[in-house]
This record gives structure tokens, C-alpha cells and sequence, in this order.
């Protein structure tokens, strides 16, 4: 009996294309813009997830705003205090920040200045296209050496080799500083902390006695031990720094937890466009209701003859409904369609990579099948109720 | 227990229309035993089509009991009443009322889907009816492609096709030519013969005389 009905519909859909094509439209756009809200939300989560992952979701960074009360307590040492304080720190690294001009071969360049320890560069997880890092003793000794981010050895030598050569900081007093590079860090995809591209990296204490003259560290790279949660210590850290410096003296700053929250914020989001979405499935719904009450009364005389062949109300009813069933999924079906499509042309656009959920597809087809139940069942019931003689005799 | 196929205790039937009761029955008994050929006759308005309707169970009585091969048919439900056109009733109209996108054989295999058979033996038992009225060699035919007779046949195969108590006719050769029509009153001589029961409605006296025994109903009630 089911096939049979399913078979019913399709004929009867075929039998009035245009219009089953035209109440179909409904269906394929509601359907189609849930699958691509759906997906894009993915898309756009991992998207997000995966350029915070960039700077490491292991490491913690703290961003000091020193006022005359902790100006004193922001020192390189306080990092040591840090690690010590709170269970699950691989090390604490501080770093000096400020921003200038940069020049070599005529050319001139503005960057981000760090002073870093040398350790930063393996914490952060970054690699070297040439060169290395500086070493300890470079640290500890002052010296005049710097590494520079891919897109400053882009600008300043572009395929010159800029190992051994000098670049010059050019001071806010109008001094120029002469330091030797000694690495060039690899292309880095672009965090949400920092551009390391577009950064210079100098040694801690070189930056804090021969370049600025201050030692009130800008922030401090945590690093997490990898058997603890980074949520977890993050929030450790937290308690103890509003403990001893105060809430307002500092901010937080980790990818993990940037990504849970944009995890949460894009789901949000998602559910909310879908709900938007649901509202075209409805309106979509409506036509199909429409589609169904006109086809019920143009097969009056149909109805009137299944009736007289022994057909129960339920049958006919039954009838009606797979045949708006049947409109709805092959709708649902299209609209898979269009809405990856949609998806695909979108992430095209944004450069993310696409990814197809087949949660999407099943909601899709679920919310389909129950359009067209809701909205076949007052059509059926109304063919299912029909006079057997008033039907027989309509024309 | 009622032994005849059909059986009416004071069968009343009254429609309210605007203000009005029409008494489109009013207060018949009837009696048809198994194996007859009866005309119901009369002219148009004399109730002979609500006779028919209610005897068919298309409709239900206002008063009284109508018994189809036995059953009392008063106050059963919408799909009491199904089950009982589809097994005890096969109907033939005046206008043929087939249905006109599915082919000769899927109409007369249609009352054998709501009986709930399976399709191989649904197309053997509808290929054998359609033999029977001598149209085997159309049964993929739509009415469309059919001639006027040859619908008539298609009907008539899809109301023996599940073997019912009563062949109940409405004026079935109405929409014919009358050499046409006069084949198919042969045809439903031939099933009389066959045993089965026809109730016959007719205003055509020539069709009426053919009938064994004839029904005279005027403002709803009978005058045998």
C-alpha cells in the first residue's frame, strides 16, 4: 500500500510539473538555507578553531597593565613566581614589547619589537626558514643579534640571503641601533595573540638594557605542561594573579580558551540562523498545504471513486499524506543540494575549507518529512472526510 | 438471520434542504435473493439513486435496516462501510468512473489493493476479469485510449474482479449508442447466468423488460 501511494504521488507529480516545480521552491530554499547555515557554521568554527590553534592551544599569555602599585612587580623574576605558584607550568617566558622602524639596504620597515628569551621561539612552536634562534648565552650576554619574521626579511632583502647582515632600529630618539640577524622564522599562519610574520625578535635583556631603557615586562608566555587541561591552569592563574596583583591589572589571554568560547558563539549563532531559516521551511510548508488542498479538489472525483472501490478514510488520508511527503523530501533532497552548493560558493569566498556535516543532511530531510506531515495532514483529512456520493457526482 | 442478499426493513431517507425534509425514501422494504436480475426503475427524482446509494453503502439511512448479504449495514462507521463496498459491492456507473491516469489493468486491480492482496495475485485475478469482458488485449490502455464500450467493460471487470455479493448498476448504458449498450446489457445477462446478482438502475423501459423481475419506485416508494 505504501509504494503504491508513493508511486500515486509521483505520477500525480508529474501529471502538473510546473506547478509541483513552483511549490517545490518553497521547500528547496527553507532546506537549502538550513544546510547552508548549518554548514557554514561548521565551517566557519573550525575555521576559527584552527587559526587560534596556530599559536598553540598549550600556551597562556599574560598581558601586563602595570600602574604605579604593580610597575614594581611586573619584573622578568615574577615569571619564576608564576611558575612556581601554580601546578601545571612548563615554564614562564617574559617579553619586552614596543614597535619602530626597521632598516637595512636603504629600505625601512615598521614592526613589532620583542624582547624575548630564547626559549620563546620552541614554546611557541615556531620554525626557522633560515638561521636559528638565538642562544642563552646571547641573552645573558646582551648581544646585539636579532630574528625576523618572514615577512620583514620579505620587505627588507627579499632574495638576498639575510643571515650576517645588519638591520638598524631607528629609536624614538632618533638613535640607530646595529644588529646582526641571525634567523628568519618560517611563514606562520596568522594567530589571534600576534603576527610573528611581521615581528623582530631581539634578546630579553639586550632589549631591556640597550634598546629601552625599562624592564616593566609587556607579558609574560606561559607554557602548559601537556598532562594538564590549559582551561584549567588558565584559570588557576588567574585566581592567583587577582590574589597578588589585582583583576585590574592584567589581562589573559589562551586559544583554548578563545576557541571554546567561538565554539560556543558560532553554535549560537548557527542555531539561531537555522531557526531563521525554519521560518522560509515554514513559509514553504504553507505552499505545499496550498498545493495539497488544490490537488485534493481537483481529485474530488477521484477520491469519490477509491471511496466506492472500498477505499477506508485512513487510506485515502494516507494517500494524500505520502504524496505531500513525497513533494516535501524530494524538496528536502534539492535543497541538499542548493544548500551545499551554497556552502561551497561561501567558503570559496572566505577561503575556509568546506565541510559537509551529515547532521545537516539529516536535520534537512527530518525537518522536511515533518513539513510535509504537518502540513499534508489538514489536506488528507479533508480528502479522507469527502462525501463518497457528493465526490462521485463533482465535475 | 437474513437469508437474501439484500434486504430493506422500512428504509427511510429524508435530506434537509434549506427548511425543508425531502423525503427521498420514505418507508421502503425490499427483498432480492441471490442470483436475480432486477431493474430498479423510475423517473429521475423518484429516490431510485438514493435506493442505489443506500443498497451500495455509499450512504447511510436516516431510518430502518439494510442488510447486504447478511449484514445489517445501520450504524456502522465510514470504514465499516469501505469494507463492505469493497467486498460485497462492485459498482458500474453511468459515466464509467474510471480513473483516468492508470491503465485498464491497475483500475481493475484498484479494489483488490484496498482489499489488501498482493500485486502478482492482484494482476492475475485482473487479468482474468479483463478476459472475461473480452478486453485482454487492452488492458494496458488508458480510458483515454478506450472507446465508450470498452470503458463500460473495464468497469464492469473491476466490479467482478473481487467477486462481490451484488453487481449494482447505474444506468450503465446511458453514456452508450444503443448497439453498444445493447452488448453491454448482453454482457450483464451473461454474468446473471454466471450466478451472480444485478441489481439494475434503469428509466429505459426497453433495458427494464429485459430485467427478469422490474422495481417501480415514484416519490420514494415502491409500486411493484
Amino acid at each position: 500500500m505504501f509504494w503504491e501511494n508513493v508511486k500515486l504521488a509521483l505520477s500525480a507529480m508529474k501529471s502538473s510539473k510546473m506547478r509541483t516545480a513552483l511549490s517545490l521552491l518553497g521547500i528547496v530554499i527553507g532546506v537549502g538555507a538550513v544546510v547552508a547555515i548549518l554548514n557554514l557554521g561548521d565551517s566557519a568554527s573550525q575555521n576559527i578553531t584552527k587559526s587560534l590553534n596556530a599559536g598553540g592551544t598549550d600556551i597562556i599569555t599574560i598581558w601586563t597593565q602595570p600602574d604605579e602599585r604593580t610597575e614594581d612587580v611586573f619584573t622578568s623574576e615574577f615569571g619564576n613566581t608564576l611558575k612556581n605558584s601554580v601546578e601545571g607550568i612548563d615554564s614562564v617566558l617574559p617579553q619586552m614589547m614596543s614597535s619602530g622602524a626597521i632598516r637595512s639596504n636603504k629600505k625601512s620597515v615598521g614592526a613589532q619589537i620583542m624582547g624575548t628569551e630564547s626559549l620563546y621561539f620552541s614554546a611557541q612552536n615556531l620554525s626557522f626558514d633560515k638561521g636559528r634562534a638565538y642562544t642563552l648565552e646571547q641573552n645573558i650576554n646582551n648581544k646585539e643579534v636579532v630574528v625576523i619574521g618572514y615577512n620583514i626579511a620579505q620587505e627588507l632583502f627579499e632574495n638576498e640571503n639575510p643571515i650576517g647582515k645588519r638591520v638598524n632600529f631607528i629609536l624614538q630618539s632618533g638613535a640607530v641601533k646595529s644588529y646582526e640577524v641571525v634567523g628568519v622564522l618560517a611563514k606562520k599562519e596568522q594567530s589571534y595573540t600576534m603576527s610573528f610574520d611581521n615581528s623582530v625578535f631581539i634578546p630579553f635583556n639586550t632589549f631591556t638594557t640597550k634598546l629601552v631603557n625599562n624592564d616593566v615586562v609587556s607579558s609574560y608566555v606561559v607554557k602548559t605542561n601537556k598532562n594538564y587541561d590549559t582551561i584549567e591552569v588558565s584559570d588557576n592563574l588567574n585566581r592567583f594573579l587577582d590574589t597578588s596583583v589585582g583583576n585590574d591589572s592584567y589581562q589573559s589571554f589562551s586559544p583554548a580558551m578563545i576557541t571554546t568560547m567561538a565554539n560556543e558563539v558560532t553554535a549560537t549563532l548557527s542555531l539561531f540562523l537555522a531557526a531563521i531559516a525554519g521560518i522560509s521551511l515554514l513559509v514553504g510548508g504553507i505552499g505545499i498545504m496550498n498545493i495539497m488542498l488544490v490537488s485534493v479538489a481537483e481529485r474530488t472525483k477521484e477520491i469519490g471513486i477509491r471511496k466506492a472501490l472500498g477505499a477506508s478514510p485512513s487510506v485515502i488520508r494516507g494517500q494524500f499524506i505520502v504524496e505531500a511527503v513525497t513533494l516535501t523530501l524530494l524538496g528536502g533532497f534539492l535543497g541538499i543540494i542548493f544548500g551545499s552548493f551554497i556552502s561551497l560558493a561561501v567558503t570559496n569566498l572566505a577561503g575556509w575549507t568546506l565541510t559537509l556535516s551529515y547532521k545537516s543532511f539529516i536535520v534537512a530531510v527530518g525537518f522536511s518529512m515533518f513539513v510535509g506531515i504537518f502540513f499534508g495532514w489538514y489536506p488528507a483529512m479533508t480528502a479522507s472526510k469527502l462525501d463518497p456520493i457528493e465526490a462521485l457526482n463533482y465535475e | 438471520m437474513v437469508k437474501n442478499v439484500i434486504h430493506l426493513e422500512d428504509v427511510k431517507r429524508y435530506y434537509l434542504v434549506g427548511d425543508f425534509f425531502v423525503k427521498a425514501l420514505d418507508g421502503v422494504s425490499l427483498d432480492i435473493e441471490r442470483g436475480e436480475f432486477t431493474a430498479i426503475m423510475g423517473p429521475s427524482g423518484s429516490g431510485k439513486s438514493t435506493m442505489m446509494n443506500l443498497i451500495g453503502c455509499l450512504d447511510t439511512a436516516t431510518s430502518g435496516n439494510i442488510f447486504i448479504d447478511g449484514e445489517n449495514t445501520a450504524g456502522l462507521n465510514e470504514t465499516e462501510l469501505a469494507y463492505i463496498r469493497n467486498k460485497k459491492v462492485g459498482f458500474v456507473f453511468q459515466q464509467f468512473n474510471l480513473l483516468g491516469k492508470e491503465s485498464a489493468l491497475r483500475n481493475v486491480e484498484t479494489p483488490l489493493l484496498y482489499a489488501g492482496m498482493k500485486p502478482k495475485e492482484r494482476k492475475r485475478k485482473a487479468i482474468e476479469a479483463l478476459e472475461k469482458v473480452g478486453l485482454s488485449d487492452r488492458m494496458y490502455h488508458r480510458p483515454n485510449e478506450l472507446s465508450g464500450g470498452q470503458k463500460q467493460r473495464v468497469a464492469i471487470a473491476r466490479a467482478i474482479v473481487s467477486n462481490p455479493a451484488i453487481l449494482l448498476a447505474d444506468e450503465p448504458t446511458g453514456a452508450l449508442d444503443s448497439k453498444t449498450g445493447s452488448q453491454i446489457m448482453q454482457l450483464f445477462e451473461e454474468l446473471n447466468a454466471e450466478g451472480r446478482t444485478v441489481v439494475f438502475v434503469t428509466h429505459d423501459r426497453d433495458l427494464g423488460n429485459r430485467c427478469r423481475r422490474q422495481i417501480h419506485i415514484r416519490d420514494g416508494r415502491i409500486e411493484e
